[in-house]
């Protein structure tokens, strides 16, 4: 966005992009010093030792990429719809989908453990994965639905004029251009799948089936509070999330080269 | 050809007659098909949990007992005498208010810059993220250390000649909010970062083209340009932040546990402490049918004012 | 014959994970108390698959427990659930709603943590299993504090593992030595020693006071320094909050903050992890815990505990003292606890035979109370059962010893000074709210007392 020509100028530029970015580093350092307290790098080892990191890793993997499966295919082809089609009331199915956003997690505990264990899904990661796309729905039917109301009708139009039908102009005309929200969304409901603790810690029993964020339990007793380890466990469970990030923005940054917006 | 809906499986064609009325937004095709599968599948996950918390707020309940004492709305009239449920409100709007501010200026400076040609921005673009995936659970004794007598905070402040203004910062009702807000800054510019940074990549590059050979500067073109296009983040932005911070639970329950003495309760920790830790779970009911209703308004009336603001 | 009695019994099973699925009443009904209260012990063979639910102490002592009540029960498999100790109220909550996935689950006295006062509802009536276990004289040979902290509506609703005491505070011997200091006896010994580790650098006292409940400890011990008795009164509504021996208590916890005991921004630091680990790094000499700062007098234990904090020194040496005759009474040693934890058997529960023998396993047999108090954190339940010494390691016997044996038969003795356990949820809030009031300066102590006593009113 900033054209910067002069030598001078571009120094200002990097120079205030560190001063931004330098508090934000600062909480992080703090961590990873106290990752490294008291037996230093052994505490890494100690909590891969609780043998449980694997399986934990790959229920999140399964949870998120569960997760963001849904999200995204009701979240594009409901804000298609919102954006760009014509439907009786459609505002009031907006704001009553918006409605469900607003209730803190821990008052959906007991009315939400009572639809799982009825649908005999206690115990199992689908009772966590429903409940978690439709909290995330809202979130990411509002933003793709600004995103799309930014694609010009004039682009469906001419697709339906060629004679496509709806679907194939959505398939192949809408969604190409839709990549930046698209990885967006993807990485803000990766994000939120990732961290969820509540819901997987009221539903999830058996130790097959847990998640990442029930990690520091291990290290967390009544009278204790050890510190260290929870701090190695944040740091090993931080890294595959940011290097989705890495993966998706660099994936993005290609599909802009690639002209997919015109 | 024909504008009429050629018959899919997912589109039970349904002309409306009018043929191509083409207005800004929306074509005669009807999209409730399109929308149905979310909606039912939200509504009919998450409204159970809407009527249940709806009349569990009219009973006097601890949440386990075999029988409950109802109350009708005696618990709305308890909560409005409530100096402690004021106190949160205010908290909250303070809260939203800069903590909205910050978070987008600083992720839309930051995304603009991103989106220039600047060194070592996947470093910088990670470091802005890492936060939003660290757990607040997690962080919450680490900031404690932090704003400590001697932690990181004042350490900074005497080095740098303001050592007149290191304080216990969580020890004091009123510099523990600015802390909070300041926490939560660190935790989610990143997000306002992402957004920003996807929606800036939609702005029509020859907008920008034709503000350079306008002589025009590079803040200009970022005021005039930039920023109005990406309004639709930035009113996305303020309704969930809206939203968001009435349901603000775990930074300050989890740094401050709401206090010292209240000074840092929200909307968020008050229901949670009503109904787990004090068992009056027809209370927290009743705040979080609140809660709902100021968020839907809220979110309403900003939808509204962004679309006098869009049409004028 | 052993074959008809395990058929029978596998039928009384059954009939009993039958009706207790239809109904929730909070006594065991039909079959499954068939073995246990005809005056019979659950038979060794008996075998059922038991989830536990709770938030201490955490793996691996959990599964060692487990491992002991094998030996005695080998068929019965019990599986650890854990929850941290925040989250336990909202975890178990809606798991106390389904007949599967909870079996035995902890409770406390209290109103923190499964207070038996809301949780006890939801489980069933252990007296006959008890009875069965030690006998119609049983309740002699338990702590009386955890039998009645958990009995409800004449029901021993959860079984105890053993109990806390607080009152105590502990120091750091070592750095007492080094600069030549005794544990203070008197405030103005207090107020001296606070001088001296502040001249070499030194942290003096630690409190996380932003952690209400250790808050209340302090104000117990204070008030039961000004005068013994008068704080439980008042949580039993026997007493008015303003009595002026109370306003005096609120005085003195004023005291420690603006004569400097307190450390700087106490009110924002939390008691775990914060100040435990200052105290663990050595960068605190004083630190008021209770008898289950006890389990760091093991070596292994503490060396942990102190890497945790992120210290790599040698375990040092602490010892408990009596909390300091800072209002001058000689009233001093008060000790005050209940029940920890106990563990009851869920109403919903398809295996409760099985969990049955589990909790009264780990509350009243010898094997279990034994392990309970070798590991030092706890007093045990039976009060036969004392740690054994010669099977216990010290980091310093010669200096630890002799202390310790001393606290844990004083606490053994206290038969009505109860921690939580007569502070409900609403109280227990509100009298936060007074200690954080009056310690920043908000309230005066004659303010805070008046409110208090306003909410212990309205609460009944």
């Amino acid at each position: 966005m900033f054209e910067v020509r002069r030598r001078s100028s571009r120094v200002i530029l990097q120079l205030v992009l560190f001063v931004l970015t330098v508090p934000f580093l600062l909480p992080l350092v703090q961590m990873v010093i106290g990752a490294l307290g008291g037996i230093g790098w052994r505490n890494f080892v100690v909590v891969w030792d609780t043998g449980v990191i694997p399986t934990f890793f790959r229920n999140s993997a399964i949870l998120a990429a569960a997760v963001i499966a849904i999200v995204y295919v009701l979240s594009m082809t409901a804000s298609f719809g919102f954006s760009k089609l014509r439907i009786f009331g459609k505002e009031v199915y907006f704001w009553l989908m918006l409605a469900a956003l607003t209730l803190p997690e821990v008052i959906l505990l007991s009315p939400l453990f009572v639809t799982a264990t009825q649908l005999h899904l206690y115990n199992t990661l689908t009772a966590v994965v429903l409940p978690l796309a439709a909290l995330q729905l809202p979130f990411a039917i509002l933003l793709t639905r600004n995103y799309f109301d930014g694609i010009p009708t004039e682009l469906i139009d001419a697709g339906r004029i060629d004679g496509a039908s709806v679907v194939q102009t959505f398939w192949h005309i809408v969604l190409p251009l839709t990549k930046p929200i698209a990885s967006a969304v993807v990485v803000l409901t990766l994000i939120n799948s990732w961290n969820s603790y509540l819901l997987p810690l009221v539903f999830l029993q058996d130790r097959s089936k847990q998640v990442v964020t029930l990690l520091p339990q291990f290290f967390v007793g009544e009278y204790t509070n050890d510190q260290t380890k929870i701090l190695a466990a944040a740091v090993l469970t931080a890294i595959p999330t940011v290097l989705a990030y890495v993966l998706m923005q660099k994936n993005f940054e290609r599909g802009l080269s690639a002209g997919a917006l015109k | 050809m024909t504008t009429t809906s050629l018959t899919t499986t997912t589109t039970p064609g349904r002309t409306a007659g009018a043929a191509g009325r083409s207005r800004r937004h929306g074509t005669h095709l009807n999209g409730l098909p399109w929308i149905l599968p979310a909606f039912v599948f939200v509504v009919g996950l998450i409204y159970y949990s809407v009527f249940y918390t709806g009349y569990i707020s009219t009973l006097d309940w601890d949440g386990l007992a075999p029988t409950a004492k109802a109350v009708g709305l005696g618990n709305f009239t308890k909560m409005f005498a409530d100096p402690v449920f004021w106190a949160a409100l205010r908290h909250t709007a303070v809260f939203y208010v800069v903590t909205f501010t910050v978070q987008t200026a600083l992720g839309f400076v930051l995304a603009a810059i991103m989106h220039s040609r600047v060194r070592l921005a996947m470093l910088h673009k990670v470091v802005i993220f890492i936060p939003t995936v660290l757990a607040p659970a997690t962080m919450a004794p680490v900031f404690r250390l932090i704003y400590a007598d001697d932690g990181m905070a004042n350490w900074i402040l005497r080095h740098v000649g303001l050592g007149s203004l290191a304080h216990p910062w969580l020890a004091d009702g009123n510099t523990a909010l600015p802390a909070l807000m300041l926490i939560t800054v660190w935790q989610w510019t990143g997000l306002t970062f992402i957004l920003y940074y996807a929606a800036m990549s939609q702005i029509e590059p020859e907008l920008l083209e034709a503000a350079r050979l306008d002589r025009a500067g590079n803040l200009r073109t970022l005021w005039y340009i930039v920023w109005p296009g990406c309004r639709g983040t930035t009113v996305s932005l303020a309704m969930l932040g809206f939203i968001g911070a009435l349901k603000t639970f775990d930074i300050p329950y989890l740094v401050t546990t709401g206090g010292p003495y209240h000074s840092t309760e929200f909307l968020g920790t008050y229901i949670y402490r009503m109904g787990i830790r004090q068992a009056h779970i027809g209370y927290a009911a009743a705040i979080s049918i609140v809660l709902l209703v100021l968020a839907v308004a809220g979110a309403l009336i900003i939808g509204r004012a962004n679309r006098k603001g869009a049409s004028a | 014959m052993a074959l008809g009695a395990a058929a029978s019994l596998a039928m009384v099973a059954l009939a009993g994970c039958v009706s207790t699925s239809t109904n929730g009443t909070g006594t065991a009904t039909g079959g499954s108390t068939a073995a246990a209260s005809g005056g019979t012990v659950a038979p060794k063979d008996l075998s059922g698959n038991v989830v536990w639910w709770g938030y201490t102490p955490g793996s691996p002592v959990n599964e060692q427990y487990i491992a002991d009540f094998n030996k005695d029960y080998p068929n019965i498999k019990v599986t650890w659930k854990q929850t941290s100790i925040d989250d336990y109220d909202a975890a178990v909550r809606p798991a106390l709603g389904n007949s599967s996935g909870l079996d035995v689950y902890q409770m406390s006295a209290g109103s923190a943590n499964g207070g038996v006062a809301v949780f006890g509802g939801s489980a069933i009536d252990l007296t006959p299993a008890v009875q069965a276990a030690l006998g119609s004289d049983w309740k002699s040979k338990l702590a009386t504090t955890g039998v009645s902290a958990l009995t409800v509506d004449g029901q021993l609703k959860a079984l105890a593992a053993g109990a806390v005491f607080a009152g105590t505070i502990w120091i750091n011997q070592d750095l007492f030595d080094k600069y030549g200091l005794t544990p203070p006896k008197t405030y103005d010994d207090w107020k001296n020693v606070c001088a001296t580790f502040k001249k070499n650098n030194v942290g003096c006292f630690v409190q996380g006071a932003n952690q209400g409940a250790f808050n209340i400890d302090t104000l117990h011990a204070i008030a039961d320094n000004v005068s013994p008795g008068t704080f439980i009164k008042a949580t039993r509504g026997e007493v008015p909050w303003t009595d002026p021996n109370l306003v005096k208590a609120f005085q003195l916890w004023k005291g420690l903050f603006t004569d400097g005991i307190m450390q700087d921004g106490a009110l924002g630091q939390m008691q775990y992890p914060d100040a435990n680990n200052a105290f663990m790094s050595q960068k605190y000499a004083m630190v008021m815990m209770g008898t289950w700062y006890s389990q760091y007098l093991i070596p292994n234990v503490m060396q942990s505990a102190m890497q945790a904090a992120g210290s790599t020194d040698k375990p040092f040496t602490m010892i408990p003292i009596n909390f300091p005759d800072i209002a001058g009474t000689g009233n001093t040693g008060s000790l005050f606890g209940d029940v920890d934890y106990g563990q009851g058997v869920s109403a919903k529960s398809s295996n409760q035979e099985a969990a049955t023998a589990f909790a009264v396993w780990l509350g009243t047999s010898q094997a279990g109370q034994q392990a309970i108090a070798d590991s030092l954190n706890l007093i045990p339940a039976l009060k036969s059962v004392t740690p054994n010494w010669d099977n216990v390691k010290l980091v310093n016997p010669d200096k630890q010893q002799g202390p310790e044996k001393d606290l844990v038969q004083r606490a053994s003795a206290v038969t009505d000074n109860p921690r939580f356990a007569t502070i409900n949820a609403d109280m227990n809030q509100a009298l936060m709210q007074a200690l954080s009031t009056v310690a920043a300066g908000q309230a005066t102590p004659d303010q805070a007392t008046k409110t208090l006593q306003q909410a212990q009113q309205s609460v009944g």
